[in-house]
Parts: structure tokens; C-alpha cells; sequence
């Protein structure tokens, strides 16, 4: 129940091993580096240069995002997916394989690809502006103006063409409509030099807006081509760019034979960087380097042995933390309870001396997720998932202590399940001890009983806690107190009899005379008798527990709704059989994710707000130790 | 004795009624905020969906209390029940805690989740603490559920 054991670490070292050392603890992951108070032996500390390998790292990364993309998974490979694993003495090696060539191959490969499409957009542009201009009769480069006339092609609102009409016969102006669509018309004009500036401003005055064919459009029409031509050329260039792109996605796909590699590349760079970084919390001299951390006391054997190689540069000096420093707190469980830390640092680590709530948690949590579920059948579908996806996907860390979780609290709803609910929808009655629906009350109160031991168990660790931490007289009698007084009290109102009347009174007293710390002995008294009041929330607290019974109800009561649907649908004349499987399956599916959700949520809260309340003390930091992350690859 | 049937009926309409109005609300404000992050972040798709699925539950709970009063008077066996007033009434207020608890934890919960949705936004890792935070909306649903059971299991045709 109580924390690891963790001590300071300081170590003195040749700068010559520098970035060897920092590797050795990099490789061990045993201690967390901390700042050393350096200036108090006259050391510096440097800042650490990484820019080159930020860089590559984020080529690289780029390089890994784009085959990523590139790569076509099902759902379930994905899920199932691996990583590559790597040896960590082996990992200099990796970086003798030429990953700049490929990066650069590759980055050469995406810029051409980027300007192939951005000239695709350009031509796509030209071809959509040409389009409605296609049935000009005259060859593109023949709108010219010549030397008496001028020649051009321009658009104007549709409303305007009577205008146009009138003004074409009073002066010295043709022209042909080319196309015209529902707002607008395209033309081609003529019209005499001589009469330019007043004619400009005619057709100014019609909102007439001119076009001039860009340069390339230009440049692709030969003598005699005309729009349509020139279109077809474009047509032509934009289908000779979409195949040079998708010669370039080739290229790309077969540079993916290197993604492991530069896997395995990206990984190593990262903790090289990582390691560089690292050296900026090193105190230094030109001839050594100092550097403190945490460590756990059942690690520093294995740390000695790591660092034996470097026996002859180094010294190593352990000591307790002192009263003002804040180590970092880890839980350590047996293994049956490991899984249950899931729990508590979803809520908070504890403080430095504070108990570690996980194994007195792990029996209820066990069995609350049980009785809310309470169908045996989902809970063998969610063990047996939750094992096969352990034994095929081999996940680490966090998400393996999660489905161990699952394992173990499926492994509960099986057992609390065949005893008060049933198999996916259909009690067994010869293995119930109660049935829920029969007898709902006999349920509440077993709930209710649960939760009061629960509550009691919680101000009994407080007890615990209290003389741990030395208020010892308080802790008797005020914890103590309640310990007497809630049995006591609740066997009192049972049963009549005066002894229990009397021992709740006892406990009541110690509570009167020791809650305050007030040194009036009046201030004390009524201080006393009001903390008494806390009886209202212990009363709440056990009955918040009731919850149980609703929830184990709710998943039993759907699970029966599914199944009478199931038969209704049976009959159904041809396809009943169909629908009925459909509902069933789908129906269970839908009420085994929603039990196990309000399950695992209700169940969680019940320890946060009920259990916790009682003698938790949250707030401490995490151990987070220097040592080989790890994006793609798994380092063994 | 029609009114009797009638009674029961309405009462069961309500709390599926009521609870679906709650739930859909709720779901409806979790999911708009969610959609707005995954404008940002589509990759969180599988983590907002959880918080957006908590305030449908008072839904279920609301399904679940009609159901339970189709079985009670047994609508499903084809026989018209028989029904006196009071029985009607009797189970038109069991069914009440579960509804009106439905009704506004639903929409409380939504808001909670909504909430969450934007916590979850900046501090991915910590998705469970908004879950939690909405459970604590939701025990008044599953408290109103309790009761609705007992009220109808308690009640003698």
C-alpha cells in the first residue's frame, strides 16, 4: 500500500564519457534527471545545440507521414499492427544506412509532383476561360489589331445588346455574339481606329469588359489554330501531367521499401536529441560534469551495475530525499492489483506519504463493475476479446494494463453475473442466490451493505493514515470514533438493544471531545458536536451505492427487452430467423457497450468522490525517467 | 376501466418521452461542440465520441421504465388488460422520477459533456476526468430510475 522507496542520486563524472554515460542511463531508464543546484559548487550549466537534428528529424518525419498516406490498411491490420522492434546497443548502426539519399529522393519527388499540379490548375484555368469562346471562327492569332482596325474579344451583360445593336448602326463598329449563356454574351469586335477614343467610351458605358489571350495560350496556337485547336492542346498537356503524376506516385510507393528503415532512423535521431537536451540539467566544469536525479532504491543495484564500465571516471553517491524536496511518487503492486493503478492515476498520484489507495480500491472496484454489468455473457465476450487482442496485438505499457483490467472485471461480470443476472438476456436460476427483478429490496440493501463497508474501510485507512503521520490522539478517537459509532449505530437501530445504544455513544464522545483542535473548552465541545453533523454525509455516501442495483437492473431489463424483440421478429414468416439474429446480436452488442461504460464510469466514481473523500491525499508527481522514447519502434 | 389503461399508457409514454427529450438534447449540445473540434482534429473522433454517447443514457433509462410498464399491465400478451383508475395512476407517478430526472439531467449532462469536449480539445490524455465530471449529472437519472422500478414493482394489480 505504500509507495516505492525513493532516493537522490548524484553522480560525478569525466567529461570524456559524457555522451557515453548519458547513453548508459538513456539505455536503463532508472532515473529521472533533475536539476542540479550546480551554482553552489561553482558549476555552469550549457545550452545544448539541436537544430541540424531537429531538422532531419522533421524531414524525416515528413518522409514517414507522406508513406503513411500513401499506405492502404483494413481496420483490422491496423488495429493489430506492430511496431519493428530494435535492439538498443545495436542502434548506432542504424544510422550508417544512407536515409539522407531517400529523404532527399523523396523530397525532390514531392516537389515535382507539387509543380506538376500546380501547372495542371493553371492550364485547367485557361481551358475553363476558353471554353465559352470556342466557336470563334477566326485562328487565335489573327486578333490583332490592324493598322486601321481594331480587333478584340470581350464579354458584356446580355441586357445591354439592343445598346450594342443601335450603336453599331449609327457608327463605325461590327461584331459577332460567340456565345452567350443566361447573364452574359462573349463577342468579337470590330471597329476604325480613327473613332477610338469615343467608341471606348461607348462600349464603356455598355459594361463591356475586354479579354486578351494569356502568353502561354498564345505561344501554344500556331498560325492557322484556332480556340477549339488550342483547346485540344491543353486537354493533351493536362493528361500528359496527370500521367508524369501518377509516374511520380509510382516512384514514391516503391521509395516506401525504405519506411522501416528510416523508422528505425527517425527513432534513434529522437532519442539522440532527446540525450543532447538532457545536458542542459548537467552542472559543469571543463574537466567534469555533475549530475542529480531520482532513482528507486530497489533500482540502484542494477544503476551500479550499468554504470560499471565507467568505474574509473565516475562516482555515484546516494541519499534519502530531505523534508523539503518532492520526489516523485510510484506505485508499486502485486500483481493482481496492478491493473487497478489504471484507476487511481486516472484520479492522482499520491502525495509524498500519503497511502497508495490502489490495493484497497481493487477488491470493490472488482466487484462493483460486476454488479453493474451483471450479465455473465458480456463479461466472457469482453475477457476473451480483451485476451485475444493481449496475446495477437502485444500492446505495452498503459493500454496492456488497461486490458488486463478489462480481463480481470470481465472475469467479475461472469461471476457476479450467473449469480444475480443471467446469460445474455436468460437467467440461470439454479446458480442465483437473488434475483434482482423478483426481489429489487433484498438487492438494495446487499448494495447498500457494500457501500457501507466500503465507507467504514475508508475512514479505517484515515485511522491508518493519521497515526502514520503522527496525530496519533486525534486519529483514535476521532476516526476511531467513527469506526465505533456507524456500526454501532446502524445495529442499534436494527436491533434495539441498549449495548450497541451505548457503544455508539462512546464513539460519538470521542468524536465531541477531540474534532476541534480549539484549546477553549467551549470553542471545543461545540466544534465537536458540530462535525457530529458529517453523520448526513456518511448517510449520503452509503446511499449513493444504491446506484448499483439501478445500473445491474438497467443491463438486465435491456438484455430481456432485446431478447423479447428477438422473438417477436421470430415471427415473422421467411425472414424472422434473419432479424431475430440481427437484433440479437446488435441488440447485446448495443447493451454490453453502454453497461460496460456506465459500469466503469459509475464504479470509478464511487471510489473518487465516496471512497477517496475519506483519506486520499492526491497531488504527487509522476516518475518520468530519462530513457529511450520510442514513435514507430519498440526498443528492446 | 379504459381511463385505468389509458393512465398506465401515458405514464410510460412520458418517461420514454421525457428521458428522449433530455438525452436528445444533451447529445445534441456534446455533439455540436464535438463536430466543431474535429474541424480542427478529426483524429479524435474515437475519444469524443465516448463523452457525446454519455448523455444518451436517460434515453435508455426512459425506454427502459416504458418497457417495464408494457410488461407490468401486459400489453404484449394480446389480452386488453384490465385496469382499475388508480392502478392507472399508480403507475403514471412511479414513472414520473424517472422522466422529469431524465428530462433535465439529460441537458445538464449535455452541457457537462460539451464542456469536456473542449477540455479534451487541449488535454487529450485527460479524457476520463469530463467522463467523470458527467457521471456525477447522471447518478439523479439513475437515482429516478431506481425509484421508478421500485414504485413499479411495488405496485399490486
Amino acid at each position: 500500500m505504500a509507495l516505492a522507496e525513493v532516493k537522490r542520486v548524484q553522480i560525478v563524472a569525466h567529461s570524456d564519457v559524457k555522451m557515453e554515460l548519458l547513453s548508459s542511463l538513456q539505455e536503463s531508464g532508472l532515473i529521472q534527471l533533475e536539476e542540479a543546484n550546480f551554482e553552489d559548487f561553482g558549476l555552469v550549466s550549457t545550452s545544448p545545440e539541436d537544430s541540424q537534428l531537429e531538422y532531419t528529424l522533421h524531414r524525416l518525419k515528413h518522409a514517414l507521414d507522406y508513406f503513411s498516406r500513401e499506405e492502404e490498411k483494413g481496420f483490422l491490420k491496423k488495429l493489430f499492427a506492430q511496431k519493428p522492434a530494435l535492439e538498443r546497443q545495436k542502434r548506432k548502426e542504424v544510422l550508417e544506412y544512407d536515409y539522407q539519399s531517400v529523404l532527399d529522393d523523396l523530397e525532390k519527388l514531392e516537389a515535382e509532383k507539387s509543380e506538376l499540379l500546380s501547372e495542371i490548375k493553371f492550364l485547367e484555368r485557361e481551358r475553363d476561360f476558353l471554353s465559352p469562346l470556342k466557336e470563334l471562327r477566326l485562328p487565335v492569332s489573327s486578333v490583332e489589331p490592324t493598322d486601321l482596325t481594331e480587333i478584340m474579344l470581350g464579354s458584356m451583360p446580355l441586357s445591354q445588346f439592343e445598346d450594342l445593336q443601335k450603336l453599331a448602326e449609327e457608327e463605325a463598329i461590327w461584331f459577332e455574339v460567340i456565345h452567350q449563356d443566361k447573364r452574359q454574351m462573349h463577342l468579337l469586335v470590330f471597329y476604325l481606329k480613327r473613332e477610338q477614343e469615343q467608341l471606348e467610351q461607348s462600349l464603356k458605358e455598355l459594361n463591356f469588359s475586354r479579354f486578351y489571350f494569356t502568353e502561354p495560350i498564345m505561344s501554344m496556337a500556331q498560325v492557322k489554330d484556332r480556340v477549339e485547336n488550342v483547346m485540344e492542346k491543353i486537354h493533351k498537356e493536362i493528361e500528359e501531367r496527370i500521367k508524369n503524376v501518377e509516374a511520380l506516385n509510382r516512384a514514391g510507393r516503391r521509395l516506401a521499401v525504405h519506411r522501416e528503415k528510416l523508422m528505425l532512423v527517425h527513432d534513434v535521431l529522437l532519442n539522440e536529441r532527446e540525450k543532447i537536451l538532457s545536458t542542459r540539467l548537467l552542472g559543469e566544469t571543463e574537466r567534469i560534469f555533475y549530475l542529480e536525479g531520482w532513482i528507486r532504491s530497489f533500482d540502484i543495484q542494477r544503476l551500479k551495475k550499468k554504470l560499471k564500465p565507467f568505474s574509473d571516471e565516475s562516482q555515484l553517491y546516494f541519499r534519502p530525499p530531505l523534508p523539503e524536496e518532492n520526489p516523485p511518487s510510484i506505485l508499486e503492486n502485486p500483481k493482481p492489483s496492478k491493473p487497478f493503478e489504471v484507476v487511481t492515476k486516472l484520479y492522482g498520484l499520491p502525495q509524498r506519504g500519503s497511502l497508495d489507495p490502489t490495493l484497497p480500491l481493487a477488491p470493490f472496484f472488482f466487484l462493483f463493475v460486476g454488479i453493474c454489468v451483471s450479465e455473465a455473457g458480456y463479461g466472457l465476450v469482453v475477457t476473451l476479446l480483451s485476451l485475444l487482442y493481449i496475446k495477437f496485438a502485444k500492446p505495452k505499457g498503459g493500454l496492456l494494463l488497461f486490458l488486463k483490467l478489462l480481463t480481470l472485471l470481465g472475469i467479475s461480470t461472469v461471476i457476479l453475473g450467473t449469480l444475480v443476472g443471467g446469460w445474455f438476456g436468460f437467467p440461470i436460476r439454479k446458480l442465483m442466490i437473488l434475483d434482482p427483478l423478483l426481489d429489487p429490496l433484498s438487492f438494495l440493501i446487499l448494495a447498500l451493505a457494500l457501500g457501507f463497508i466500503q465507507v467504514w474501510f475508508g475512514t479505517f485507512l484515515k485511522l491508518i493514515d493519521g497515526i502514520k503521520n503522527k496525530i496519533i490522539l486525534q486519529s483514535i478517537f476521532v476516526q476511531g470514533g467513527w469506526l465505533l459509532l456507524l456500526p454501532s449505530l446502524v445495529l442499534y437501530l436494527l436491533t434495539k438493544q441498549f449495548l450497541w445504544g451505548i457503544l455508539s455513544l462512546v464513539g460519538a464522545a470521542g468524536i465531541v471531545f477531540f474534532a476541534s483542535p480549539s484549546r477553549n473548552p467551549l470553542a471545543r465541545f461545540f466544534g465537536g458536536l458540530y462535525s457530529l453533523y458529517d453523520i448526513s454525509r456518511y448517510l449520503a455516501d452509503v446511499l449513493s451505492y444504491s446506484r448499483l442495483l439501478a445500473l445491474g437492473l438497467a443491463t438486465s431489463v435491456i438484455a430481456m427487452v432485446v431478447n423479447t424483440l428477438c422473438q417477436t421478429a421470430l415471427g415473422i414468416p421467411w425472414v424472422g430467423w434473419l432479424l431475430a439474429t440481427l437484433i440479437f446480436l446488435g441488440g447485446h452488442l448495443f447493451n454490453l457497450a453502454i453497461s460496460y461504460l456506465g459500469g466503469f464510469v459509475h464504479s470509478m466514481r464511487l471510489q473518487f468522490v465516496e471512497f477517496f473523500s475519506k483519506f486520499f491525499r492526491s497531488g504527487g508527481k509522476p516518475f518520468q525517467p530519462f530513457e529511450m522514447e520510442s514513435k514507430f519502434v519498440e526498443f528492446i | 376501466m379504459a381511463l385505468g389503461l389509458t393512465l398506465a399508457v401515458l405514464g410510460g409514454a412520458l418517461a420514454c418521452i421525457l428521458g428522449g427529450i433530455g438525452s436528445a438534447i444533451g447529445v445534441g449540445l456534446a455533439g455540436q461542440a464535438s463536430s466543431g473540434v474535429m474541424s480542427e482534429d478529426p483524429e479524435k473522433f474515437g475519444s469524443l465520441l465516448l463523452l457525446v454517447a454519455l448523455p444518451g443514457t436517460q434515453g435508455i433509462y426512459g425506454f427502459l421504465s416504458a418497457f417495464l410498464v408494457i410488461l407490468k399491465i401486459g400489453l404484449t400478451t394480446g389480452v386488453i388488460p384490465k385496469l382499475t383508475v388508480f392502478n392507472g395512476w399508480q403507475i403514471l407517478v412511479a414513472c414520473l422520477p424517472v422522466a422529469f430526472a431524465g428530462l433535465v439531467s439529460g441537458i445538464h449532462q449535455g452541457k457537462v459533456c460539451a464542456s469536456g469536449v473542449y477540455m479534451v480539445a487541449k488535454q487529450p490524455k485527460d479524457l476520463m476526468k469530463p467522463v467523470i465530471m458527467a457521471a456525477l449529472v447522471e447518478t439523479y437519472a439513475v437515482l429516478g430510475l431506481l425509484i421508478t422500478i421500485l414504485l413499479l414493482n411495488g405496485i399490486k394489480l
